[in-house]
């Protein structure tokens, strides 16, 4: 596939003269929770049309260090290598993005011959470059980010959406929970909850969503509960959703930097829904004083 | 399976600020708009008719400080407490932001960057703005502001080039925080919610922005450009028909019922250059 690239493309010959021979990465490590982290740097040779994700393969089958140290090979969460999993999500060059759709020759245009990768900073490190992203998953819990229509009953044909409403609400449902939009916020700070000696998983997991549940939601879940309340059936909650949206760490922590929006990678129009869940709380909040 | 037991059972906290940020959050994004900006742009309009001469500045205080006693009460009620909420409730939002704009450049990050930059700017401008001119200041040697010499105090206290200098800064710092925040308040409040809609909103808060601005800076370079000598007289003139005006009315009336304050004032203004300067060699 390599060779028949360039066969096709002749242009990109005296551009490879420019291309380094090795890639330099920089990798900011960690060996468990709330450790210390630790720079440790790679080299590997380069390839045409490298992601971050065959980057860190790379890495991984040489599993030394530059300076040809044996060091245990770099973690990293990955699954569908097409921007759609979410999970692969880590700061590349410090901007909040996917590894698999990161192609290392773009990357070299910002930085020639290196790559620098961190984990996440918003989220708890596990390990390496892969973070908890559970976080993302307690804001979608909190505004019902789904249809509740779980059972086996025959409800009939379900309401009908126009072209216009589909076309509105699709590119919002192609949110894949990245977590680069709470990355990239200044508004969303990061909780991490340390399990405590003794502590089983299970008390551990609900100390750590208490603890999430009085934070801001993040533009995602705020973009799920605008998409879920346009919905005819799932507007059918849409009061429960209004009442995360308005509650504490709800859409009034929003301060309009609107990065969220800048580093989507699947350019989901996050502020467009940000400034539609402003208007809906607007409309509820008033309606709801007027109405007790 | 423990999950959702939690979620449900142990709601967030429930504090004052908990329970009602929502509310509290809102109530200060609208207190930026009204009563505190809407009041900037009265205020720099009013300042800026001083490039009309130091008449046309005078006859506009004398229409605020007509309010006479009405006149403090009607300040703490819309300008000084709303704006003491903006401003406290502000550092909050303040202190729970992590400003990233050194890794996303991008404009709206650099926008909401000065927002907060201007924010502390303009408090600090404004607290010492009311402490140099405001008669409430003049137990920390300030209160240089004397509403029967509107133009030629506001003149003498502004003279000085450092002083000129920190006015301009915060003049700047202040409709910057307010211009960026109009097209901030419309998004929050669900206004403008389109990409497009918002792009116009952005054109409105830079026409209100230089608008205000050349207000703002027309009237700090008007307040600088006024004769002393001549704005007192034309002044003085002013503030003698006033009298013979309201001694036609009611002679005795007029002077008990204006305020202690202003009492003060118009003995203050009766010494003129003197009461002046004397204040200035301090």
């Amino acid at each position: 596939m390599i060779s028949a690239s360039t066969s096709t493309i002749p242009e990109v010959e005296p551009e490879e003269k420019r291309v380094p021979q090795e890639i330099r990465v920089r990798v900011l490590r960690q060996d468990a929770p709330s450790e210390e982290s630790y720079w440790q740097q790679f080299a590997i040779p380069y390839e045409p049309n490298m992601n971050v994700i065959s980057v860190l393969q790379r890495i991984a089958a040489i599993a030394k260090s530059q300076d040809g140290r044996r060091v245990p090979p770099v973690a990293w969460d990955c699954a569908c290598l097409e921007e759609v999993c979410g999970s692969c999500a880590m700061l590349i060059n410090g901007r909040a993005r996917m590894a698999c759709s990161s192609l290392v020759d773009n990357l070299f245009e910002e930085t020639p011959g290196e790559i620098e990768l961190r984990p996440l900073t918003k989220f708890p490190v596990v390990r390496d470059l892969s973070v908890d992203r559970g976080r993302i998953f307690n804001s979608l819990e909190r505004v019902k980010a789904w249809v509740p229509v779980d059972d086996s009953y025959d409800h009939g044909p379900g309401p009908r959406i126009s072209p216009e409403e589909q076309e509105d609400a699709y590119p919002l449902t192609t949110c894949i929970s990245c977590g680069c939009c709470m990355e990239a916020c200044p508004q969303f700070n990061k909780i991490e909850v340390v399990q405590r000696e003794g502590e089983t998983a299970d008390d551990f997991d609900a100390r750590k969503q208490t603890a999430y549940d009085e934070q801001f939601l993040g533009p995602h879940a705020i973009s799920q509960a605008v998409l879920f309340n346009s919905h005819p059936t799932g507007s059918m909650n849409s009061d429960e959703r209004m009442q995360a949206l308005t509650g504490r760490g709800g859409i009034q922590m929003c301060g309009n930097a609107q990065n969220c929006v800048a580093v989507c990678p699947k350019r989901i129009p996050l502020t467009r829904s940000i400034a539609r869940a402003g208007r809906a709380a607007t409309v509820w909040a008033i309606k709801k004083f007027f109405d007790r | 399976m423990m999950r959702s037991t939690v979620s449900t059972t142990s709601l967030p906290d429930d504090s004052f600020l908990g329970r009602h940020q929502f509310l509290l959050y809102r109530l200060f994004s609208l207190a930026g708009l009204i009563p505190v900006g809407a009041f900037l742009v009265v205020h720099l309009l009013t300042n800026s008719s001083v490039l009309a001469g130091a008449a046309s500045f005078q006859a506009r205080v004398d229409l605020i400080h007509s309010l006479g006693p009405l006149l403090p009460a009607i300040e703490w009620l819309f300008i000084f407490l709303p704006m003491l909420f903006h401003a406290v409730m502000g550092f909050v939002i303040i202190a729970t932001g992590v400003p990233n704009v050194g890794s996303y450049s991008y404009m709206g990050n650099v926008r909401y960057t000065l927002q907060r930059a201007s924010a502390m700017i303009a408090f600090v401008f404004i607290f010492w703005h009311i402490t140099q001119l405001h008669w409430m200041g003049a137990p920390l040697g300030g209160g240089q502001f004397d509403p029967h010499h509107a133009a030629s105090s506001a003149a003498v206290a502004l003279k000085p080039v450092a002083i000129t200098l920190l006015y301009a800064t915060g003049i700047i710092a202040t409709v910057y925080h307010f211009s960026n925040g109009l097209w901030s308040i419309g998004i929050t409040w669900g206004l403008w919610t389109s990409p497009a809609a918002m792009q116009r909103a952005n054109w409105l808060s830079i026409i209100v922005g230089v608008g205000l601005g050349a207000a703002g800076l027309g009237a700090l370079g008007g307040m600088r450009s006024i004769d002393v000598e001549k704005a007192k007289e034309v002044e003085t003139r002013m503030y003698k028909a006033r009298q013979l005006l309201e001694g036609g009315i009611s002679a005795e009336s007029a002077q008990q019922s204006t305020h202690a304050v202003s009492v003060s004032r118009v003995s203050s203004g009766a010494t003129d250059e003197q009461g002046i300067s004397s204040k200035n060699k301090e």
